[in-house]
């Protein structure tokens, strides 16, 4: 008898357990941007420009002091971004909601600081100028794959990532425009595959069908949108807050 | 007499200049390759106690970790989080880097 209603209560767990897993995708919806934690804290913060300048020389070992990232894709442009995205990332990463090895001791609190770190360093890397040569895809304006990837974003991304790729910044959608092509064509691929934890569950209903054919084209054509001038920096520009 | 001394002294200098170079090339990828972001400007102050201080480490030790690293044969430890970083770094360069660690 014992056994008996052991065993129904192990059932039923697991029958719940499992129900959970695959809840509504409402559910999942929540988890992508759930409310409160670090996040929320340090949206309200006032930025402080010159801890930003010394939280940033961190960041900068790998994403440069310039905050251009490498053309080679291995790690992406932050300059410009939104700042809302910038914090939901990096406290996402803190939060091991995104998987980011590299990345994640230095997303410490006991490397880079509190929530007022957050806020200080991303108000700073948002104010950077874009970088004026970004990696980009193999087909330039005049190849039919250029074309379709065209189509290809405005069938399906416009909606979150505007019509220039400029992103919704109080919605948490970043910036796509000017950013490395390889570091995109990464990010796509694990958000289309599942391996990106954090990535948006629309998102990954949206581009569920792209082949990768068609997941080239799409990304070569956002590396190719045309940044505002007045978002980028000369060529050659150096960060004078490090001299 | 004079003449050797002096071919000498210029083989010698362009002999050092040539190593200085070498040296030169390690210690300007160990920044560029990012490897100092981890492991510390000096190689010995590494980040975190979880990552390895590399100065002095023997050069066909730090080569072949850096290698085995790179083409996915070591995979335990902390080494994922480096393992993306290796795209990066080519095989070369990774011998000018094991070549000055070892000289820390």
């Amino acid at each position: 008898m014992k056994f008996k209603s052991i065993a129904l209560v192990l059932l039923s767990s697991l029958l719940t357990g499992s129900l959970l897993a695959s809840g509504p995708a409402t559910e999942k919806d929540k988890e992508w941007n759930a409310a409160g934690g670090e996040k929320d804290v340090a949206m309200t913060l006032t930025a402080d420009r010159e801890n930003g300048i010394e939280v940033y020389e961190v960041c900068s070992a790998c994403h440069l002091l310039e905050g251009w990232g490498r053309k080679d894709g291995t790690f992406p442009m932050l300059a410009g971004q939104h700042r809302e995205v910038l914090i939901k990332q990096l406290a996402d990463i803190r939060a091991l909601n995104r998987d980011n090895p590299t990345m994640y001791p230095f997303a410490l609190k006991e490397a880079i600081g509190d929530e007022q770190a957050i806020a200080d360093v991303t108000d700073y890397i948002a104010k950077l100028p874009m970088n004026p040569d970004n990696g980009k895809g193999e087909w330039n304006a005049l190849a039919p794959e250029f074309e379709q990837g065209k189509k290809l974003y405005d069938d399906n991304c416009t909606q979150c990532h505007g019509d220039n790729g400029e992103g919704i910044a109080d919605k948490f959608y970043p910036k796509i425009q000017g950013q490395h092509y390889k570091y995109m064509l990464r990010q796509f691929e694990w958000i289309r595959d599942g391996k990106r934890r954090n990535a948006n569950p629309d998102m990954i209903k949206q581009i569920k069908g792209f082949s990768d054919k068609d997941m080239q084209m799409v990304i070569n054509y956002v590396s190719r949108i045309k940044v505002p001038a007045e978002d980028l920096a000369p060529l050659g520009w150096q960060n004078p807050d490090y001299n | 007499m004079k003449n050797t001394l002096l071919l000498l002294s210029l083989l010698l200098s362009f002999g050092l200049s040539q190593s200085i170079k070498a040296e030169d090339a390690g210690a300007t990828l160990y920044q560029n390759k990012t490897c100092w972001a981890c492991h510390g400007k000096d190689a010995k102050t590494p980040m975190t106690p979880a990552y390895p201080k590399i100065a002095g480490q023997n050069e066909l030790y730090i080569f072949n970790q850096m290698m085995d690293i790179k083409t996915g044969k070591r995979t335990n430890g902390s080494s994922n989080a480096m393992a993306g970083v290796m795209g990066i770094v080519s095989e070369e360069e990774v011998k000018a880097i094991a070549k000055w660690l070892a000289t820390q």
